[in-house]
């Protein structure tokens, strides 16, 4: 399987993938960018082919905090991949660009980091992933960042690149232009009282995305005591139930995963839901 | 009477200073059992190869092991008790070969091995691949003490290091190379060792 979009029915698509190839085979990029001195145009034109292609691939990086703006990457990826490769070729080159009526304008800092992350796995080798996820955190701001407000080497990793309920929604509205349905907040779980039918609904309205706190969807010590606030956010693609067990397909960038979990522990990690609504659903 | 309290609470400090994982040498550790935990690099190499995976226990008992099991099109993760026939079932539906896996969870076992994944890794654009194994020594066990582990890399090259021994980028790029954010150290020129409070 190439593409990413499994179960999704109303959610429209914008623009098609062979479009998306089709002009990116037609652009001729200067050997050097003047506005981003460490990223190769090689590297960088064959960075969105594959992501293109291979939407499933798109890895946020090890140890960053790029998750929410790797989530968000899911919508023009699978349904818009023509204005992603034009708006990416347009800051390449332009050094700004625009999508819908917000306008990037990059600082002088992450110009400079883009290409440069390492020891990042393979992002290490996707310049353009750096530039897309580094001017999404330089663009859109919260009070999660307030302290981190300019870009120093290795703030990919802080609280500078942090990503919570409310920005992640702006940017699904404001950038991609969806109408959206949310429910929760960044310390408190939304009450759900059928959650596999308020989450099977949601899957196939539109794409779904959960906020959950990554401590226990993706343990990574065996310490009792853990963060009660949310941490992450995947893309939903598919829920099933039998008896108590949901059985969940997510995205959770560089590929989708099934396990099953049961509705308690969903309930107990889960902090926020977003979901794509139609008008006509409305 | 305020003497005694005074040396209760100075044992009590040195036995949680003795606890403290700094003290423990892992290449040291490493060298005890040398055997096993190359075999397990060996054998999960081996599987690996068949069909990628990778093995975590979940409890200190080890008695539950989790298997993340990727194919083409998604990755599955599933828990099990320990030799569960379930599992077998499991690992055969989805084209796994249960006696290396088998092998290789009694292996981990032996030396409180926890997890045990293949990572990618960079050098001048160039994908290269590790194995990547954690362990959890009973040692560390001690309540009030953050759980510690053992890492262990495994190159499938021989790598550059610097003179306190850190692993470097490569021999041009001679800069110190984080892998999960930890600083690694030689044991010999193909495995590394540091200690994390993760153990991926």
């Amino acid at each position: 399987m190439i593409g990413l979009v499994v179960s999704v029915q109303s959610q429209q698509i914008r623009s098609t993938r062979e479009e998306a190839l089709e002009w990116l085979n037609t652009v001729k990029l200067p050997d050097t960018s003047l506005y981003w001195p460490n990223v190769k145009n090689r590297l960088f034109l064959e960075n969105l082919r594959i992501n293109v292609i291979h939407p499933v691939g798109m890895y946020q990086g090890s140890s960053t905090n790029f998750c929410g703006y790797a989530a968000l990457s899911y919508l023009p990826l699978n349904y818009d991949p023509l204005q992603y490769v034009k708006f990416m070729l347009a800051l390449y080159t332009n050094g700004e660009a625009n999508w819908n009526k917000v306008k990037f304008t990059p600082s002088p800092e992450v110009m400079l980091a883009a290409g440069t992350l390492h020891f990042k796995g393979v992002l290490d080798i996707h310049p353009a992933d750096q530039m897309w996820f580094l001017v999404l955190a330089d663009r859109f701001r919260s009070y999660l960042n307030v302290f981190h407000a300019k870009f120093h080497t290795g703030s990919e990793n802080t609280f500078w690149a942090a990503c919570n309920l409310g920005k992640f929604n702006r940017m699904v509205r404001r950038l991609m232009g969806y109408k959206i349905k949310a429910i929760g907040s960044d310390l408190l779980r939304p009450s759900i009282r059928d959650l596999y039918a308020y989450l099977q609904k949601a899957v196939h309205s539109g794409t779904t995305f959960l906020y959950v706190n990554n401590t226990y969807l993706h343990v990574k010590n065996h310490n009792k005591s853990r963060f009660g606030f949310p941490t992450h956010f995947i893309v939903l693609t598919d829920i099933q139930k039998e008896d108590d067990v949901l059985t969940i397909t997510y995205w959770d960038y560089g590929g989708r995963t099934l396990r099953q979990v049961t509705t308690k522990f969903l309930k107990k990690i889960l902090y926020g839901v977003t979901y794509i609504v139609n008008d006509k659903d409305e | 009477m305020n003497n005694k309290k005074g040396h209760i609470i100075l044992c009590a400090l040195i036995t949680l200073l003795a606890s403290s994982c700094k003290t423990v040498n892992i290449a040291h550790y490493y060298h005890r059992h040398q055997s096993i935990l190359d075999s397990i690099e060996l054998v999960y190499t081996h599987a690996y190869a068949h069909k990628p995976f990778s093995v975590e226990f979940t409890d200190r008992a080890f008695d539950r092991v989790s298997l993340e099991l990727t194919t083409d099109t998604l990755t599955y993760i599933y828990e099990f008790w320990v030799g569960e026939d379930r599992m077998q079932d499991t690992l055969r539906k989805y084209g796994f070969d249960p006696a290396a896996i088998n092998d290789l969870i009694t292996r981990m076992r032996s030396v409180d091995c926890t997890w045990v994944n293949n990572l990618d890794y960079y050098t001048e654009e160039r994908k290269h691949y590790l194995t990547y194994i954690s362990l959890w020594p009973r040692t560390f066990n001690f309540p009030f003490v953050n759980k510690k582990y053992y890492i262990l890399t495994y190159f499938q090259q021989p790598q550059y290091f610097d003179s306190d021994g850190n692993l470097l980028v490569g021999r041009k790029l001679r800069r110190v190379r984080k892998i999960n954010a930890e600083v690694f150290r030689r044991i010999n020129d193909r495995v590394c060792y540091t200690l994390s409070d993760r153990f991926r």
